[in-house]
């Protein structure tokens, strides 16, 4: 079940999109009509089925061929699975920021970073380890660099 | 001979991976140099499983060659149930394996650990060679636990989806993971629903429906799901009652690349058509057992494992059973 909260910013109306993206998830109808410009922000969608991305693809090709200026931030692990996976997933909008996976290597938590896509860019995806939340150990990038970052190495 | 599993490669990765495959499998373990030995081996004994180097399109070709001019493509001797090809090449590159008259099994040779491997596709070896594969019991066996639910209508999928992941979260897999692991039953479970029932002229009854339609499943349209973990492996799967999966079809989903291809939203499909693609490619196996007209059970496999690197880099397989 997705739950959407809207907040209009000047001339820009962002978007939060909160639970999983599913059959029962209709866009026209939690976003409806857009400004000129749309920030969709992506972290608290854990999950996204095949559904879910064709009603995704059809909501924002849709808005972007109406003009509007689509920004993607704070794209959650799922989310830049998919941008990796379809090659049209942001349907021509821009990817801000996104979650990055990191592992403790003491604990074996689980644990996410944001980042911003220049950030990460500047990084050349050299990433630094941070500390564990958990038990303050040190946490490595938790995934194939070539396969997570592969939307930004093109 | 007896119960034998045949080896054609000259791979010690292979071989070491087919001795584990034979021992957990209760099979006795052959082994041919090249194709042409394996295909005259295969001419004169009756076996239950063969596994084959197919790293490349020309290896292949000559298993396919020799085979052609032993048994013969069609004959009745050779069953594409018990031919497992190996190859280190993914899924999306081995387009001359799936659509050959005579696939059965692709193995992903990213053994990491070749013992691990070998006995956990041993077991799937053993159910293949029962009578029916069905059932993770079979796979499993009676030491592991296996939860079935059936389901009364289309609307109770994605609880039951939510029910996979956090019974996965309960046995200690990371959120990541979990929720890919459920992405894939979800997957299952809406092809079953929605894909496999089929009219008397074999003609999809509700494909183009809106995959949010409840709709009672009852009769024939029954599915069920099946969840076991042995503290290593999960695997869940999804039963219908149609037996209508089509296996060209199916693999082209299954090895359909979206990375250089703009994914089409067709509207006159209510299903995307990518599910599939994407298990694989997160680290899940699977194995497809249907009775054509009978039933059909999908099953996907992901090993828990620390690191989410290690999960997307896990030996895998996609593997068939149909039986006519």
């Amino acid at each position: 079940m997705l739950n959407v909260t809207k907040e209009q910013n000047g001339a820009v109306l962002v978007v939060k999109l909160n639970g999983s993206i599913e059959e029962s998830v209709d866009f026209n109808q939690l976003i409806g009509e857009t400004p000129k410009e749309l920030h969709v922000n992506c972290r608290g969608v854990p999950r996204i089925n095949s559904v879910g991305v064709k009603s995704w693809i059809r909501y924002f090709q849709a808005v972007a061929a109406k003009g509007v200026t689509l920004k993607f931030v704070e794209c959650s692990t799922a989310i830049v699975e998919q941008i990796n996976l379809i090659s049209n997933f942001t349907c021509g909008g821009e990817v801000v920021s996104i979650f990055v996976p990191f592992m403790c290597e003491g604990c074996k938590s689980e644990l996410i970073g944001m980042f911003q896509v220049s950030a990460l860019k500047q990084l050349k995806f050299e990433l630094p380890t941070l500390k564990c939340s958990k038990c303050g150990g040190q946490a490595v990038f938790d995934d194939i660099p070539e396969e997570y970052f592969n939307f930004l190495m093109n | 001979m007896g119960k034998s599993l045949l080896l054609i490669s000259q791979r010690p990765d292979d071989q070491e991976f087919a001795a584990e495959v034979a021992i957990a499998a209760g099979l006795s373990l052959v082994t041919a140099a090249d194709p042409r030995e394996g295909a005259k081996i295969l001419a004169q004994e009756k076996l239950l499983a063969v596994l084959v180097d197919a790293s490349s399109q020309q290896q292949y070709q000559e298993f396919e060659d020799a085979v052609q001019e032993t048994v013969g493509l069609f004959s009745d001797q050779l069953n594409a149930n018990y031919l497992h090809y190996i190859s280190s090449e993914d899924l999306s590159r081995v387009q001359f394996l799936l659509k050959s008259p005579i696939f059965g099994h692709f193995v992903f040779r990213n053994f990491a650990n070749t013992k691990q491997a070998g006995q956990h596709y041993g077991r799937l070896v053993k159910a293949t060679t029962q009578e029916r594969a069905f059932g993770l019991q079979n796979i499993f066996g009676t030491k592991v636990k296996v939860q079935t639910v059936n389901f009364d209508n289309t609307g109770q999928k994605q609880e039951a989806v939510e029910a996979v992941k956090n019974y996965l979260l309960a046995a200690k897999f990371k959120a990541r993971m979990a929720s890919i692991v459920a992405n894939a039953v979800d997957e299952l479970l809406m092809n079953a629903m929605f894909d496999a029932p089929m009219d008397e002229l074999g003609k999809q009854r509700h494909a183009s429906e809106s995959r949010a339609t409840v709709r009672k499943l009852s009769g024939r349209d029954a599915v069920g799901m099946s969840v076991a973990f042995d503290g290593d492996y999960v695997a869940v799967s999804a039963i219908d009652h149609y037996g209508s999966l089509d296996k060209a079809k199916l693999m082209n989903h299954i090895s359909k690349l979206y990375t250089e291809e703009e994914y089409k939203v067709k509207t006159t499909v209510a299903g995307a058509g990518l599910g599939l693609a994407t298990v694989f490619r997160s680290g899940g196996s699977f194995f497809f057992i249907s009775e054509s007209n009978t039933m059909t059970e999908a099953i996907v496999f992901f090993r828990r494992t620390d690191s989410f690197r290690d999960f997307k880099d896990q030996f895998r397989f996609v593997s068939t059973q149909f039986y006519f």
